[in-house]
């Protein structure tokens, strides 16, 4: 559903949702004949790299919170920038939990900007803290 | 593992900062626009097959994630610690850019998680035959030694 302009307020809250990310995600994010980081796809790799498990691709998580965003926005939306600070490694086969909320809205002259904070969560503590700016339509 | 006392960033490596590597050509490939798009059970109808548009994740896959240029890789392993795209227009399937990736900085870090470790910033930019930017990414690269590692 297309979001506009105007019905958008600082502290909007996107809906949460959850993402276990697996091996396989990352294997198929990229495609079975790319190669990638031997810790995205095999627990034991990960562990003697000091991760306790799989590691998830940052990549992976990023391209999940832009679609998040661009959900959220609807299809009248474009999603312009998302920078993004790694705060801790996510482990395969652990749940995560998109969340965002909106903490400027402006006009730079024709262009409806609205900027969001998401975040994923494992159990609860932040792993992936970033921000998004997304240009909306204003309402016809 | 005892850390390192001295830097191990040589005159070498800093050579590689401000250098911009030779274009590397890409394609926007409709198999991984889908590959990618069904993982993540995307059904935003832009990107829907026959409309020869890529979702704007697809720049993930663009070069293989890696991003362009020589980066020296001065220790064993390395994570993603920062990262920022821009998108200016959208990707189009099949379509050829030339990215340029870039060297911005490479610095030496004490005391975080990974213990001794070195950061690694590049950007890469895709620009298409007109010459126009589609879209460009920052990236941190933390790289580490295991042992180094604190729990």
């Amino acid at each position: 559903m297309t979001k506009y302009f105007e019905d958008i307020n600082v502290d909007d809250e996107i809906e949460p949702v959850d993402r276990t990310p697996t091996e396989d995600h990352a294997i198929d994010f990229w495609g079975r004949d790319n190669p990638t980081n031997p810790a995205f796809r095999d627990a034991e790799v990960g562990r003697r790299q000091g991760f306790g498990g799989a590691l998830v691709p940052g990549m992976l998580k990023i391209a999940w919170l832009t679609q998040f965003v661009s959900t959220w926005a609807g299809p009248e939306s474009n999603v312009k920038s998302i920078r993004a600070a790694f705060r801790r490694p996510d482990i395969a086969g652990r749940p995560l939990t998109l969340g965002g909320r909106v903490v400027d809205k402006r006009q730079e002259g024709d262009r409806n900007v609205v900027e969001l904070e998401v975040v994923t969560l494992a159990e609860g503590q932040p792993s992936v803290r970033a921000n998004v700016q997304v240009e909306v339509p204003s309402k016809p | 593992m005892t850390e390192p006392t001295e830097s191990l960033i040589t005159d070498e490596h800093r050579a590689a900062i401000g250098q911009r590597g030779e274009p590397v050509k890409v394609v926007v490939r409709e198999a991984d626009a889908r590959r990618m798009r069904d993982l993540l059970n995307d059904t935003d109808p832009r990107y829907a097959d026959g409309t020869g548009i890529a979702p704007p994740y697809v720049l993930s896959g663009l070069a293989g994630g890696r991003p362009g240029g020589a980066v020296p890789q001065i220790l064993p392993n390395g994570i993603l610690t920062q990262t920022e795209w821009q998108f200016l227009k959208p990707f189009k399937i099949g379509q050829e850019l030339q990215a340029y990736g870039k060297v911005f900085d490479i610095r030496d870090r004490l005391g975080g998680r990974y213990g001794y470790s070195i950061l690694v910033m590049t950007g890469t930019e895709y620009v298409d035959e007109a010459g126009d930017i589609v879209a460009s990414t920052i990236t941190t690269i933390t790289q580490f030694d295991p042992a180094g590692l604190k729990s």
